[in-house]
């Protein structure tokens, strides 16, 4: 079991309570607002102070939005002078004034972006030298991204139709992101992940009805890496077996082949 | 002087190949990267000695800064330019992978990163062009020593411990207090020990108890005093 310290009884503030969106200009991002913030359940003093931060890398900044019985929305927050406002996240913070601790908090929140669906796996095509194929991890809070090498004639086509293409790379791939979030990263949590995209991973891996060992953190004391790996791997064969159509594809194509 | 350049995917590509044939031939000749399709231009009011020697990370940020602050460049202007980092990586390449044998010509040569700027959240810190600047432009000289006291090609592990961590990194006030705690002003070294895995009170210590305390307190508003003194004993010695 994921053990979590809390000894001061932080509270947690539920992500459906908080809602936050970006304001562009001219396609560039240059403030925030905050549309909902409902901090009722949590039954905090009144004058607790609460604050919404930015952040990414080396960027951090603040505001203040008052206290937790009279919540100023000084929308919209201006961001600009923030290196990388795409990439921004989100974390509230109830703090008492009398001690500094913190009283209730939420961390890693997205702002609500356009409403389609986004990809656990982009694909992005470049130069890659004399590889085929690489996962590298550039994405938000270093989810992974494909890139298939640009320098393959046809290769936009291939790689979304060629049954072969399929089949040799991207059983690979789940193995790599799948070993890479589990023994590199390491998943806090298997139903409340803190990196968002390990929660889409998991809930992929779900829906390919695969059975999950009981802990796949691996700094708990209870991990097991024989467990994790067949996770991985019986993962990897249940994605093989829905495409097995592709798999039948492959074989006629070969046997037709003289 | 050359005007500032971006470097392009081609020449990326290039620059990616030259480091890894030096890694097996050392007398292989450098590409030539400071025109189109490998590079443009990104800023003709920004002018950058190629041949300026640095005799510190600290030079090189402050030169930098200097250059861009000059253009009216800001810190988010070019901190997200990639290829600006890696065309630069490119200029000086010979004092960032310095011949370390000149009868071979043999290069002491790290990871790509080192090199090449990269988005990806586990390099990104250790470019050994962007990763000063970052720091400089967000600290200031003072509080930026601990982390560039040394020489260019050389990735400490100051960096590696603390601008790896979102939080710490971001935060001046946690940056202060390290300052004081591990850097040692008059030699303009950190103190002796400080980067020991065993010794009470090491980096590692330091970045364990401020994980913590990122959930405890709200740090962001309290002075690198109060910090000093929330600090466990273990930490004492390194506060005199």
């Amino acid at each position: 079991m994921k053990r979590r310290f809390n000894y001061t009884d932080r509270k947690k503030i539920k992500r459906e309570n908080v809602s936050i969106n970006f304001i562009r200009q001219n396609d560039t991002i240059v403030a925030f607002a905050v549309n909902k913030l409902d901090l009722s359940d949590l039954n905090l003093p009144l004058d607790s102070r609460v604050y919404v931060e930015a952040n990414y890398r080396t960027e951090l900044k603040r505001f203040d939005f008052g206290s937790a019985g009279s919540i100023n929305q000084l929308s919209p927050c201006d961001l600009r002078g923030m290196a990388y406002p795409e990439n921004l996240k989100f974390r509230i913070l109830v703090v008492d004034i009398s001690d500094g601790k913190l009283l209730a908090h939420a961390d890693k929140i997205s702002p609500a972006g356009p409403t389609e669906k986004k990809p656990i796996l982009p694909v992005e095509f470049s130069d890659l030298g004399n590889e085929i194929w690489k996962v590298e991890y550039e994405g938000d809070e270093g989810s992974p991204i494909l890139r298939i090498n640009s320098r393959i004639p046809n290769i936009q086509n291939i790689s979304i139709q060629d049954a072969q293409f399929l089949l040799y790379v991207y059983p690979q791939v789940i193995r790599e992101v799948l070993k890479h979030m589990v023994f590199v990263v390491g998943v806090d949590s298997i139903t409340e992940p803190s990196a968002d995209w390990h929660g889409d991973w998991i809930k992929f891996v779900r829906q390919l009805r695969v059975d999950f060992p009981d802990i796949l953190n691996k700094n708990d004391e209870n991990f097991s890496e024989v467990d994790a790996l067949r996770w991985i791997n019986d993962s990897v064969t249940a994605f093989c077996d829905s495409y097995s159509n592709k798999f039948e594809e492959y074989i006629d194509k070969l046997e037709e082949t003289p | 002087m050359m005007n500032l350049r971006l470097m392009l995917p081609e020449g990326e590509h290039k620059f990616r190949e030259y480091i890894h044939n030096l890694k097996t031939n050392s007398l292989f000749q450098r590409p030539e990267l400071n025109n189109e399709p490998f590079s443009k231009e990104f800023s003709a009011s920004v002018s950058i000695d190629e041949k300026k020697q640095f005799n510190s990370k600290m030079e090189l940020a402050e030169y930098l800064q200097n250059c861009f602050s000059a253009a009216d460049l800001k810190r988010e202007d070019v901190l997200p330019r990639n290829g600006l980092w890696t065309w630069l990586a490119y200029v000086w390449f010979d004092q960032l992978a310095p011949i370390t044998n000149p009868a071979t010509s043999e290069r002491n040569l790290k990871e790509d990163a080192k090199y090449l700027c990269s988005s990806d959240y586990r390099n990104y810190y250790r470019h050994l062009v962007s990763g000063p600047y970052s720091i400089y432009s967000l600290n200031g000289a003072d509080n930026s020593n601990i982390f560039l006291y040394s020489r260019v090609n050389e990735h400490n592990d100051f960096v590696e411990q603390f601008a790896s961590r979102q939080f710490i990194i971001s935060h001046k006030n946690i940056i202060e207090a390290i300052r004081r705690l591990y850097f040692d002003s008059q030699r303009g070294q950190p103190k002796r020990g400080a980067q020991s895995r065993t010794r009470q009170g090491n980096i590692r210590r330091f970045v364990s108890v401020i994980q913590q305390f990122e959930l405890t307190y709200d740090i962001y508003t309290m002075p690198a005093d109060i910090i000093l003194n929330l600090l466990p004993p273990e930490f004492n010695d390194w506060k005199t």
